[in-house]
């Protein structure tokens, strides 16, 4: 195709020629085309089919208000749907495809839809699809979801990445036409940090669309100027392709910054870039988009916005048609008119619903005042229009203009409620502003271009003046003034069907059926018939669905209603708001101190909250994870085992009153806790429920070390801040997290002492006699590197945990693997740490739920009723303290070949499955290498007086029923003495 | 001698790379240690803290630095900081425990941390992809310090010169937070 | 939002973890006659007020700080942030 429809003039780069293919037909453009206008430029009026009837449709605008010209973009992993090519910034080898058609675009079979548009009405789903009940799932809805939609995406994982940022300003200026740089320059003076963030690719709004003069220049070149001007300034940042999507709470706007979109190779950088900015004042400039007038088909290639018609020409140098005829209510319609009319392109007429003197003569072009249009013709695009009055007059473009709506969007994104202007016909901003918002310009209702400077430089000196900068008014700027006048009109009245949203396929016939089926309220009005949903949000349509409501219901427009928006301004793709968190970044990743060496030595590692933690170590020859985890538990219990446990929370806490404050916070005593010794401790929360267990060692008469279960590391610490600075504030006391400065390993089994033996420095005596069972004390290991160490056990076996700072964590585990290798050392993983603490009966997350108590789980004697501390007070109520409660227990299959499952509920042999016969249910299992069989914890009703019964253990997920024996949950040396050997 | 030797290891192995207008170091050398003040003990402290290093108790958002420019103290909550120092031997705790004899509550915090020096033209413009607080020279001033988050990881930066930042961040997690800071860089380089 | 901190300044609110009722400092003697009646009161009886509200907030990726915030809960406007410790303190003080 040539660029038949290419004319004089314009912004273009004509020395730069861009090759494109829409539909696979290749085409040519110039540098600074959008697709849209290098579509127009070829001759291409038919662009895409509607959404409901699969109507043709052309580009009906010139921004990001486009409700039909949405393309699919791009090829394979990076084709993106429901594109706007009003928005698409042409490059060398874009391709483009429409959308929305079942064959090809000029012969779609959907078409005949339109035929049946007498049942595809509003609420049409809602009535059609609602019975039989039956046909729901597998007939209604596959049928609905496959004519859903318009665009298709690709199936494929998006290839493009995306970030996120932060920026902070003085001044956040929405928009950079005439109102916005007016206000940047004003405030980029004044020294203010200013963000001047737009849509566009070429910033200034209408200036460059327009062909007013400001001073002695043109409004084009006088933007350029201005940007020149302001880019030299070192406290002003202008974001171009930079979409504000968004107002939120206290001065944070969200933006879109589109960052490669517009080139043929991004070379590997992100994409999009979603901005959090931090504004102490905003200025909305955002202008203000002209509406259609509905008449009877009014949708067709062709008929176009005026304002747009006037964008294609002066800023891209192309003829919307060859023969255009305007249809207006307010004197814009006229300046497009005239500035066609200039450029050498035949008008043929101007059709005014206003009984006034024709403002000005257009060359040509047979002036209809008071004129109002019938119909219009033309199968895949306009081929002609007639009016009431009988005439019929040839055209391939029509520029209608049914006034202008100031772009409110962003004042409504908290309580801004707009409202009605009748000087202007159009909803103004109104209602509560987000604080910190000024609204400048058209945006405002200043629709002109001297009162959009002046309003630019205004709001922009209140916001400074409320700043403290220095704010000198300057003269005002001398811009050539256009007429701006308009007496409201909506819509033509007749039978045929005349469009109000082009986007979704609302007609004027669609909302007087809303009216009449009650959802007059504009809220129902919406829903009802989908208008100003999708891409466009109803940018040129809500207002005129408004006012073609309020006649419907004999009222005024602001009577009926006024439309508000949500974030976003106009769409954001997912990948934006997700940044990088995609795959391995979606969170951060925390790695143990021997994460290399278990690397190594083959770790399967499994994710416990962010940590990586080695699940179990595969040996040559074992083929599945019960050998290694058996072997591991065997060879732990026979001679020695080492286990990282740095994943528990460590915090030290220091003061004079540390130990009243660990009495506080722990259920049971602390205060006489002596120094060189350790102690286990349970939190409960203040409803009297348990919350976390660990131990706490004291170092010193000031200083200990408490630790916490992995999952809760950070709340438990965030509970001790609590205390302190809210509960007990005056008590010296201080914490601080060293979960993530010691390596600690466990170290346990018979052959423990001996192997640490070889480890500890010799000058410290870890005999028993010395450094008995939960004993701790500051050792040095391998020749004087500061270590501490712990005998504590959670295997139930003599053991250790031996501490050293993190940088010789890689070291000491070699160094115990090494040291151990005459013992036959085992390193073992959290599953066979599970298996062991099992065996032992300890509760771990799978038993303290947040929903035990102390007495459930068998340690009701621990919370001290002697004292205050946290959770003691309701931790007596009745409810947690009933004898006919469930109590933790341990289960043993009476056939110990079954395999228990976790989860399983516990039924009386004979009681039927049923909740009302429920007893309780099984917390953990594992198979126990120690006993040869399969073994349990579980809470049972009444468990503690039940040991020895036999009852089952019922998994309706698994479909097993298993008879298991109560048993003590003590399964190995219930009486402790190994731990104390 | 004995029998076992430990090394010890860096969090992110020495990490250095150069990158357009941006320089990324891992800091392996910095010892760092918290003090408490105790409850109504700030005044014993900071006469300690003023005869020991030669200056003040660093205020909220900022930091100090000892008369021989050697050690730099951090604000990091209401009643703590930090002490930050070169040294060749893991004693600093020790070393401070000393100098205030009990004038405050003394935790050695070198090994919970991984650094990162960011420096160039081009550091301030990586960081706003992932730091939320205000690094305008204006705002955050030479030696001025904030706790807050990038990547969802707790972060202590601090403005060393005009071009350069410290980043503190927990050892367990320093791969993915070198990993965001990394990207940060490519991103704008 | 932005939570101006007493001693850091304007904070981003992703900061901060919510807690809730700022009535939470008070808390009850455990020991003392009714315990149970006054940590049941303490624990479960919140006001849901459609305007000025006192939360706690803690300053969990920052400086550890717990901060009692006035905010709107109908505009979330905040007009005071006070120190937890000093509100926690001068409560004790009243009593």
């Amino acid at each position: 195709m040539t660029q038949d429809f290419r004319i004089d003039g314009g912004l273009v780069d004509r020395k730069q020629t861009l090759k494109f293919s829409f539909n696979g037909r290749d085409m040519y453009g110039y540098a600074g085309d959008t697709l849209a206008s290098a579509l127009l430029a070829n001759g291409q009026r038919l662009v895409a089919r509607s959404f409901k009837y699969h109507r043709p449709r052309g580009i009906f605008s010139a921004g990001s208000e486009e409700p039909n010209a949405l393309v699919h973009l791009g090829q394979g992993a990076r084709l993106e749907p429901n594109t706007r090519a009003t928005v698409t910034e042409l490059f060398d080898g874009l391709h483009a495809s429409s959308q929305n058609h079942r064959g090809s675009l000029e012969h779609d079979f959907m078409a005949v839809n339109d035929r049946l548009s007498q049942f595809l009405s509003a609420g049409f789903y809602y009535k059609t699809f609602m019975w039989p009940k039956s046909f729901w799932e597998k007939v209604y809805e596959p049928v609905i979801r496959a004519s859903a939609g318009l665009g298709k995406l690709s199936m494929q994982p998006d290839p493009d990445t995306y970030d996120k940022g932060f920026l902070h300003c003085d001044i956040l200026i929405i928009g950079a036409g005439p109102a916005g740089l007016a206000a940047a320059l004003a405030s980029g003076h004044a020294g203010a940090r200013v963000i001047l963030a737009d849509e566009d690719f070429l910033l200034g709004g209408r200036l460059n669309s327009d062909t007013q003069s400001i001073g002695e220049q043109s409004g084009a070149h006088w933007a350029q100027d201005s940007l020149a001007e302001l880019a030299s300034m070192s406290n002003v940042r202008i974001l171009r392709r930079s979409t504000v999507y968004g107002a939120f709470d206290h001065g944070i706007y969200g933006i879109l910054e589109r960052k490669t979109d517009h080139l043929a190779d991004g070379g590997g950088k992100p994409r999009h870039v979603l901005w959090r900015v931090y504004s102490k004042r905003a200025i909305l400039c955002a202008g203000a988009t002209e509406r259609s007038i509905a008449f009877a088909n009014n949708d067709r290639p062709g008929i176009m916005l005026s304002g747009a018609v006037r964008s294609y020409a002066n800023r891209w140098g192309v003829a919307a048609g060859k023969k255009v005829a305007v249809f207006t209510n307010n004197d814009s319609g006229w300046q497009t008119a005239a500035d066609l009319s200039a450029m050498g392109i035949s008008i043929s007429a101007v059709i005014d619903t206003r009984d006034i003197v024709a403002p000005m003569a257009i060359s040509g072009a047979a002036l209809v005042m008071g004129g109002r249009i019938k119909d219009t013709r033309g199968r895949k695009a306009l081929d002609a229009i007639t009016l009431t009055s009988g005439l019929t007059v040839p055209v391939d473009c029509l520029a209608v203009s049914g006034g202008w709506s100031p772009n409110v969007q962003l004042t409504c994104h908290q309580r801004g409620r707009p409202q009605w202007n009748d000087a202007i016909a159009a909803f103004v901003p109104g209602g509560e502003l987000p604080k910190g918002l000024t609204v400048a310009g058209a945006a405002s209702g200043q629709m002109t271009l001297a009162a959009a400077l002046k309003s630019g430089r205004k709001t922009a000196g209140q916001a400074l003046v409320d700043l403290g900068f220095k704010y000198t008014s300057a003269p005002a700027l001398k811009a050539s003034d256009e007429a701006f006048s308009v007496t409201p009109f909506w819509h033509v009245s007749g039978s045929k069907r005349a469009w109000v949203d082009l986007q979704n396929d609302v007609t004027t016939k669609d909302i007087k059926q809303a009216q009449r089926e009650g959802f007059q309220s504009v809220e129902h009005l919406k829903r009802y018939t989908t208008m100003g949903m999708a891409t466009d949000q109803g940018k040129t349509a809500n207002v005129l669905g408004l006012a073609v409501m309020a006649e419907a219901t004999g009222q005024s427009i602001p009577q009926t209603g006024t439309t508000i928006f949500r974030p976003p301004y106009s769409p954001v793709a997912l990948g934006a708001f997700g940044g990088r968190a995609v795959g391995n970044e979606f969170r951060p990743t925390r790695l143990t101190p021997s994460h290399k060496w278990a690397t190594e030595c083959g770790a399967v590692f499994t994710e416990t909250g962010a940590w990586m933690r080695a699940q179990w170590f595969v040996r040559a020859g074992e083929t599945h994870w019960r050998e290694s985890v058996d072997r591991e538990v065997r060879d732990t219990r026979a001679s020695v085992g080492i286990c990282d446990v740095s994943t528990l929370g460590k915090i030290d806490i220091q003061g004079r009153d540390a130990a009243a404050f660990l009495n506080k916070v722990y259920a049971n005593g602390f205060a006489r806790l002596a120094v060189g010794k350790v102690r286990y401790g349970i939190m409960l929360r203040e409803d009297g429920l348990c919350y976390d267990d660990g131990t706490t060692a004291r170092l010193s008469e000031t200083h200990y070390v408490m630790t916490t279960t992995t999952a809760n590391a950070g709340l438990v610490y965030q509970r001790l801040e609590f205390a302190r600075q809210c509960l007990w504030p005056d008590m010296d006391v201080h914490v601080i997290s060293v979960t993530d400065g010691w390596a600690q390993y466990a170290v346990a089994g018979p052959n423990a002492r001996k192997l640490l033996q070889k480890i500890v420095d010799p000058e410290h005596d870890i005999a028993t006699e010395a450094f008995g069972f939960m004993a701790c004390g500051d050792v040095t290991v391998c020749g004087g590197t500061a270590a501490r160490l712990f005998r504590i056990s959670f295997s139930g076996e003599l053991a250790y945990e031996i501490a050293v700072p993190t940088r010789y964590g890689d070291g000491l585990i070699r160094a115990l693997m090494s040291a151990g290798r005459e013992f036959d050392v085992t390193a073992y993983g959290v599953e066979a740490l599970s298996v062991m603490r099992i065996e032992k009966g300890h509760p771990v997350g799978s038993e303290l739920t947040g929903q035990t108590t102390a007495l459930e789980l068998g340690m009701d004697r621990m919370v001290s009723k002697t004292k205050d501390s946290i959770g003691s007070a309701l931790s007596q109520r009745s409810e947690l303290q009933r004898d006919d409660g469930r109590r933790l227990v341990g289960l043993i299959p009476v056939d110990t070949s079954d395999t228990l499952t976790a989860g399983a509920h516990f039924l009386d042999i004979g009681a039927a499955a049923k909740m009302e016969n429920d007893l309780g249910w099984m917390t953990s299992v594992a198979h126990s290498p120690t006993l040869g069989h399969s073994i349990g914890l579980g809470f049972v009703k009444l468990g503690h007086i039940r040991h020895g019964d036999v009852i089952r253990a019922w998994d309706g997920v698994r479909g097993t029923d298993i008879k298991v024996e109560i048993t003590s949950p003590h399964f190995y040396d219930p009486k402790g003495g190994l731990q104390r050997a | 001698m004995p029998e076992f030797a430990l090394a010890a290891v860096s969090a992110l192995d020495g990490y250095s790379q150069d990158f357009d207008g941006a320089v990324l170091r891992e800091v392996t050398d910095l010892e760092i240690v918290s003090v408490a003040v105790p409850i109504a003990g700030q005044k014993k402290l900071a006469a300690k803290i003023k005869s020991a290093y030669g200056c003040a108790v660093p205020k909220p958002t900022t930091t100090t630095q000892s008369k021989d420019g050697l050690v730099r103290l951090v604000s990091t909550q209401a009643d703590q900081f930090l002490l930050l120092f070169d040294t060749a031997t893991p004693d600093g705790g020790d070393k401070v425990a000393a100098q205030l004899n009990t004038a405050g509550y003394i935790t050695d915090q070198t090994d919970n941390w991984a650094v990162l020096r960011l420096s160039g033209p081009n550091s301030r413009t990586a960081l706003e992809r992932i730091c939320p607080v205000d690094l305008h020279p204006d705002v955050f001033a030479l030696n001025a310090s904030a706790r807050t988050h990038m990547e969802h990881l707790g972060v202590l930066v601090i403005r060393t010169e005009a071009d350069a930042f410290l980043l503190l961040s927990a050892r367990s997690s320093a791969k993915s937070f070198l990993h965001a800071v990394v990207v940060s860089v490519k991103n704008v380089t | 939002m932005i939570i101006n901190h007493p001693l850091l300044g304007p904070r981003d609110a992703d900061e901060f973890v919510h807690l809730g009722d700022a009535g939470l400092i008070n808390r009850p003697d455990g020991l003392a006659e009714g315990a149970i009646e006054a940590f049941h009161d303490y624990l479960y009886l919140r006001d849901n007020p459609a305007g000025l509200y006192r939360e706690l907030w803690y300053h969990e990726q920052g400086d550890r700080s717990w901060l009692v915030v006035t905010r709107d809960t109908t505009t979330h406007e905040i007009s005071k942030v006070e120190l937890a410790r000093d509100v926690a303190r001068s409560q004790r003080r009243g009593q």
